[in-house]
């Protein structure tokens, strides 16, 4: 039996090998009727991020997104398949295109390089964190949102089925990162205190839109993940986006970003 | 004075010829009911009140004997005939009585059951006889081989005391959750829903088992290893099955294992898409033919067919339902699923195939000396024939050898053969040499 690391070796020089194949492939939910919040944010993060690096890209939507996936930490969403490989998640994806030598933030030092990974892990766990709360522990949000969503592609009573197991694995998720005892003010409460980290770390370069320098990286993108989701997804509780609207350097970045990548328009005064 | 039944003496005694003896049952009577309503029991005396002589008497005793066991409430069943008494006794007139003792309230078993390829072990709880008329409430769990338990609760009821008796209707609903594993394409089903079944026999003719079922369930589609070709993985994630299958079983064989002579034919047919997001159409049909040659030699014919078709509801054919060909039931010298196509290097069902088999069954030689050892095995001769998504002969698989087969339990067999496969595809997994399969219907 050879050895997981020498598997590990071989496949990382599979990978670097390989170019961006021309039909990679995204893979998420049906983004109208069935996509929930924290999956929509992963999922623009890693659009923001692939454009960013300017590779191409197609989006497909199926109803069984989730379970196809390979699986990941929280949300398991999107998952990207590039010729043979399969990788769901931000980081996974990010890892998997860094080996190709495509990524951007090349320009970085091995410094600012360790400093933005730690900011995309703050990002990444308070945001998803307080999107799945929002999504599963409100009871009015869960209810008048997030379970019709989600069961819209299963029939009755499969759909029941579906919600109540996706909710009990959001509410372990929450538990095992110690935020299902925390109430709605505890909450967004540490939303700010991440927005105000994040606007800090913005107004550090004045000159430039992006968080470092003048190009994107990691940051960048999955920062506009979850801030411009957030900001666009109406709800019936809608504490997390009236939170991030207070940081006007953030609404502004991410209108920025939107306008150069995306074009949607939605972001509204 | 009680009489127990002479049956097997008046064969040899010529004197007493019991069919001379005219006889009339007045009464009979059936003792031991507990919990068990009158009624169910009522029609067990009708063959008994016809009876014109001793030898009727007897015959028809024994069969009302042997109805009381399968109406399912009686453990054993004693049987007593005396000479009728009383005020309005009948000369010649008898009075029969029946002596069971019903079943425990809970009924516990364990062994082991054969499937398909694979061998499980099984626990069975039943509640026999819970509302006084046959039925039952059992709930049975296995353990298989392939590493996949299931779990199902089943209420049954039989309806063999109504006028319907010959017919042998019977109900059961029962409600499971199993999980159906296919290593060689990586992926595993758990099933778990309810299913409504009712079975019956015809005897306009021929003796024919009709089963009609209902079954409603949540399919899971699941992977077994991370690297799956990507068309496997598409299918994976729950959905919803409602759908009605219909089998029917024409089986005039005098044996199950060995059979002599006699045919076997079988058809299940299954039509999904009554609601849920599920939708095929899904025909199978297996047919067996012995015809006894000289010597104790058999020869016998066997065949299978396989059809899942789209309906107009149909979005994306379950992966689930498609047909593995090739295997130790079926096309003998390749491996399960051996002859089928194959995605990406990993074999996947079909969505038809045909598979035939001939076979020349022998007993073992020496078969005279340890006779009933020897009648537990057999040697057999086969060629067989097959083919996954045409039903041309240009490219069709075949096998031809010899093997050894044991008999288990009277519903069972185990067979080692030795297979040479003689035309393959490149993309087939091909045994030449020793193959092992256990399972009760082959090919």
């Amino acid at each position: 039996m050879t050895s997981q690391y020498l598997n590990q070796l071989h496949t990382a020089d599979k990978l670097a090998a390989e170019p961006w194949p021309e039909d990679a492939t995204l893979y998420q939910p049906y983004e109208a009727e069935q996509i929930l919040l924290p999956e929509n944010a992963s999922c623009l993060a890693v659009k923001a991020y692939l454009k960013m690096c300017n590779l191409p890209f197609g989006i497909r939507s199926c109803a069984n997104a989730e379970h196809m996936s390979p699986g990941g930490r929280m949300t398991k969403l999107p998952f990207i398949r590039a010729g043979a490989f399969i990788f769901a998640e931000f980081e996974p994806i990010v890892n998997f295109v860094e080996q190709k030598d495509l990524a951007i933030g090349s320009w970085q030092d091995e410094d600012e390089k360790a400093d933005m990974r730690t900011y995309v892990s703050l990002v990444e766990n308070i945001f998803t964190m307080a999107e799945l709360y929002i999504s599963f522990r409100n009871e009015r949000v869960y209810k008048e949102v997030t379970a019709p969503r989600n069961g819209i592609v299963f029939p009755w009573p499969l759909s029941v089925m579906q919600n109540y197991s996706k909710r009990r694995n959001a509410l372990r998720l929450l538990k095992v990162y110690q935020w299902d005892d925390l109430d709605i003010d505890a909450v967004i409460d540490k939303v700010a205190k991440c927005c105000e980290t994040l606007e800090y770390k913005l107004k550090e370069s004045p000159d430039t839109p992006y968080f470092y320098g003048d190009q994107p990286c990691e940051l960048d993108a999955i920062a506009f993940g979850h801030l411009f989701s957030i900001l666009t997804t109406t709800l019936p509780n809608m504490a997390l986006a009236q939170t991030v609207k207070k940081f006007k350097h953030l609404v502004e970045f991410c209108r920025f970003v939107d306008e150069k990548y995306f074009q949607t328009r939605c972001l509204h005064d | 004075m009680s009489q127990s039944p002479r049956g097997g003496s008046a064969s040899k005694d010529s004197k007493y010829d019991l069919s001379k003896i005219s006889a009339r049952v007045d009464r009979v009577n059936v003792s031991g009911l507990q919990r068990t309503q009158n009624d169910y029991v009522m029609r067990a005396a009708d063959g008994l009140f016809k009876a014109t002589n001793f030898q009727d008497l007897m015959v028809e005793a024994m069969s009302t004997k042997s109805y009381l066991h399968e109406l399912g409430i009686f453990k054993d069943v004693s049987v007593h005939i005396d000479i009728s008494r009383g005020a309005d006794a009948t000369p010649q007139g008898y009075e029969v009585t029946f002596k069971g003792n019903e079943y425990t309230r809970l009924m516990g078993s364990a062994g082991t059951e054969i499937g398909q390829n694979e061998g499980s072990l099984r626990t069975e709880l039943t509640i026999p006889n819970i509302l006084g008329r046959g039925e039952s409430v059992s709930l049975q769990g296995s353990y298989s081989s392939n590493r996949a338990h299931d779990l199902q609760l089943k209420f049954w009821k039989p309806f063999f005391h109504t006028r319907f008796r010959e017919n042998r209707p019977e109900l059961s609903f029962s409600v499971f959750r199993q999980t159906d594993r296919y290593d060689i394409s990586s992926f595993q089903t758990t099933n778990l829903g309810y299913l409504v079944d009712f079975s019956a026999h015809t005897m306009l003719g021929v003796d024919l088992t009709h089963s009609l079922q209902y079954e409603n369930s949540i399919r899971d589609v699941g992977l077994l290893n991370k690297s799956v070709p990507f068309a496997i993985r598409d299918h994976c994630g729950p959905k919803l099955a409602s759908l009605i299958r219909y089998s029917i079983i024409f089986d005039n064989r005098d044996g199950n294992v060995f059979p002599t002579q006699g045919v076997l034919l079988k058809s299940v047919n299954e039509y999904c898409g009554l609601g849920g997001n599920i939708a095929y159409t899904s025909s199978t049909a297996h047919g067996e033919v012995n015809v006894p040659l000289f010597a104790g030699l058999v020869a016998q014919f066997c065949g299978r067919v396989g059809v899942v078709k789209e309906t107009k509801n149909t979005t994306q054919l379950p992966i689930n339902s498609l047909f593995y060909c090739g295997g130790p039931l079926t096309l003998r010298g390749f491996k399960f699923g051996g002859a089928g196509p194959v995605i990406d290097g990993t074999p996947i069902g079909a969505q038809t195939f045909w598979c035939t088999g001939a076979h020349l069954w022998a007993p073992l030689p020496f078969a005279g000396v340890f006779k009933n050892l020897a009648s537990h095995f057999r040697m057999h001769f086969f060629y067989n024939l097959g083919n996954s998504n045409t039903f041309s002969t240009e490219n069709m698989r075949s096998a031809f050898g010899v093997g050894l087969a044991v008999k288990l339990a009277e519903r069972a067999r185990i067979e080692l053969n030795y297979c040479v496969p003689v035309r393959r595809q490149t993309t087939d997994n091909a045994i030449n040499g020793f193959q092992f399969g256990i399972g009760y219907e082959f090919v």
